[in-house]
């Protein structure tokens, strides 16, 4: 296959997101912007300007409307998405590191961090899909502090009113989304910060990454792994491949020691792992840097991978990875 | 098509017309065929031909999804023709993705190390012998290297070293260098170990004391005042660690006289020297 380059950024990519119907493809980076790609062809549709840090995350609504995006400069901000006009702005003390919506677009959880004498916190915050979206309650439907370690991403799990977290010391927990209490959590999900959390689907399951080396499928109602990928980087991103019973790992050693090692050392590839079997079947290779973000096309056609190094990738797998049966006939249903 | 053809001079203009003219056309089975001239960058004049087949692929989408491929371009790429913009947006290399079973981490987790000693036993020298101890690893790693390198060629009497060689030189030469290895004539009959210690033969000849047990400061000059009033001392070494420069506790101290050395022996044997007592034996 040969992947669509796009040079959209001028600095290292933070996340990447494909839309409902997989045929937009949103980027942010360290460079203030955000940028919105056409799949099929890496055409780009356009730049969201506004924020006055690096964007950390962004998130897109099932209808492809309205992107919500989380920033450094202490701003959750939404967009819309056909105009690239900024519709709303929320201000917090501190920076946004995670937004999610939920999956009836009605609500954003947004994780700030810990700084500055302020805690970290959750909000929920209920988004006003009549008129032009402009009008907006600044007023969280809900806030709390996380007691212990900080949060680092969350999502909105099936089962309602609750907020799926992941922590810096490798926690994952469910919050009550109005109390603020913690119903559940499993302490020892990971031995070191949690980098990534991707819903299937049906948001019965969900994987995380982590910098522990290991990437794992956990039950989103009990929080039982139901699966472990034990790698042999640091890992930045994972993802769940739709409709193939495949899970795409992207890490890399840290930024920082990037220039003292080979690349070939340095495994800055897309990893695909046997869901299954927990078996590393594939690499692709491409990033000059660690990958610090993979998403795949919702249809499971596709996939992207942002890097350090500034370029997203995007993939259209060939008819070969359709066909490829490495363990034989599985019927793995999703 | 026709301003990408560069003049070269005023001289080509009318010549360069007819031709550069090209042609452009498209045949039954709907391939467009272009034919152009140009003049590359020797200066050459070249015909170019591009064959192009237009096929229409039709993909059944969503009435959103076709709905947002008409939308207007915005922020940076605002009034921007579509389709892709080569300054954002190129095709990369071909990658490859091949789905097989198997722990990819194991087959490609060889270090740097290993993977050194890997491609050094498929190039047959996997098998590594220490010459001194006969060990599973390099002569110059070898923990017995202080103290059995020294003893060995010492003690051994060159009569009876001399007499060994004889015996099993041709058969162990050719095992132990390899068939290819071509070893000088100055170099052969020789025991392992002992081609670069004595480059000399003439140090041989001279009656030779090993002063052991002497302290780690000892000097060359101290022992050359201490030996020096038995008669003339020829030569003294110390031996040293050759990092840190510190004495060994050994030294070879050698006589012009055999008779002195005899003499020197047999007094000092046993003397303390630096609170430390002398031990010697003759190096023959």
């Amino acid at each position: 296959m040969r992947p669509i380059l796009l040079q959209g950024h001028e600095r290292s990519l933070t996340q990447i997101k494909f839309n409902q119907e997989g045929d937009l493809l949103f980027s942010c980076s360290k460079d203030h912007i955000i940028n919105v790609w056409f799949s099929h062809n890496g055409e780009r549709l356009g730049t969201y300007h506004g924020h006055n840090g690096t964007v950390w995350t962004i998130d897109v609504d099932a209808q492809s409307r309205f992107l919500i995006s989380g920033s450094a400069d202490n701003e959750m901000r939404l967009w819309d998405v056909q105009t690239g006009k900024c519709l709303f702005v929320w201000e917090f003390p501190t920076a946004v590191k995670r937004v999610t919506f939920s999956d009836d677009d009605d609500q954003v959880v947004c994780i700030t961090e810990q700084r500055m004498g302020y805690q970290g916190a959750i909000r929920i915050f209920h988004i006003n899909r009549d008129g032009d979206g402009t009008q907006q309650s600044l007023e969280p439907v809900s806030m709390f502090h996380p007691i212990g370690s900080k949060a680092t991403v969350c999502a909105f799990p099936y089962m309602p009113g609750l907020i799926l977290t992941g922590h810096e010391s490798g926690k994952i927990a469910l919050f009550d989304a109005r109390s603020g209490e913690e119903v559940l959590s499993n302490e020892r999900a990971h031995l070191d910060v949690v980098t990534d959390l991707q819903l299937s689907a049906d948001r019965s399951y969900f994987i995380t990454s982590s910098k522990d080396k290991t990437a794992r499928i956990h039950d989103a109602k009990t929080l039982t792994v139901l699966k472990t990928f034990q790698t042999e980087t640091p890992l930045n991103s994972a993802a769940l491949a739709p409709n193939m019973p495949y899970v795409l790992l992207g890490g890399g050693q840290e930024a920082m020691s990037v220039t003292t090692t080979s690349l070939r050392q340095g495994k800055f590839e897309a990893r695909f792992w046997h869901r299954v079997f927990e078996e590393e079947v594939g690499r692709v290779k491409g990033h000059f840097g660690p990958l610090n973000t993979i998403a795949v096309h919702p249809a499971g056609t596709a996939y992207a991978s942002g890097g350090e190094d500034g370029f997203v990738r995007v993939h259209h797998f060939d008819e070969s990875y359709f066909k490829a049966r490495p363990y034989g006939e599985v019927e793995i249903l999703d | 098509m026709a301003a990408a053809i560069h003049k070269t001079s005023w001289a080509d203009d009318v010549e360069g017309l007819d031709q550069s003219k090209g042609e452009d056309y498209i045949d039954e089975n709907g391939i467009r065929t272009i034919v152009e001239y140009a003049i590359n960058d020797e200066g050459k004049k070249v015909k170019i031909i591009r064959r192009i087949k237009r096929t229409l692929q039709k993909s059944l989408v969503e009435h959103a999804v076709a709905e947002r491929k008409t939308w207007a371009k915005f922020g940076l790429e605002k009034g921007n023709k579509p389709g892709p913009d080569r300054a954002t947006t190129t095709v990369g290399e071909t990658v490859y993705l091949k789905l097989t079973p198997g722990n990819k981490a194991a087959e490609t987790e060889l270090s740097e190390q290993q993977a050194l000693k890997a491609t050094l036993s498929k190039a047959g020298a996997g098998k590594v012998v220490c010459r001194i101890c006969k060990g599973d690893h390099f002569t110059a790693k070898c923990p017995y290297k202080d103290s059995l390198a020294g003893l060995d060629n010492i003690e051994t009497p060159p009569l009876a070293a001399d007499s060994d060689a004889d015996a099993p030189a041709p058969a162990a030469a050719p095992a132990a260098g390899g068939p290819s290895k071509y070893v000088p004539p100055s170099m052969r009959n020789r025991g392992p170990g002992e081609s670069m210690s004595r480059p000399g033969g003439s140090r041989d000849d001279l009656p030779t004391l090993r002063v052991t047990n002497i302290s780690e400061d000892t000097q060359e000059n101290d022992l050359r005042e201490l030996f020096g009033s038995f008669g003339r001392v020829a030569r003294v070494y110390v031996g040293r660690d050759r990092d840190t420069g510190v004495g060994k506790g050994f030294a070879f101290v050698s006589f012009e006289d055999r008779a002195v050395a005899q003499r020197a022996m047999e007094k000092m044997h046993g003397r303390g020297y630096d609170s430390l007592i002398l031990k010697r034996t003759v190096v023959p």
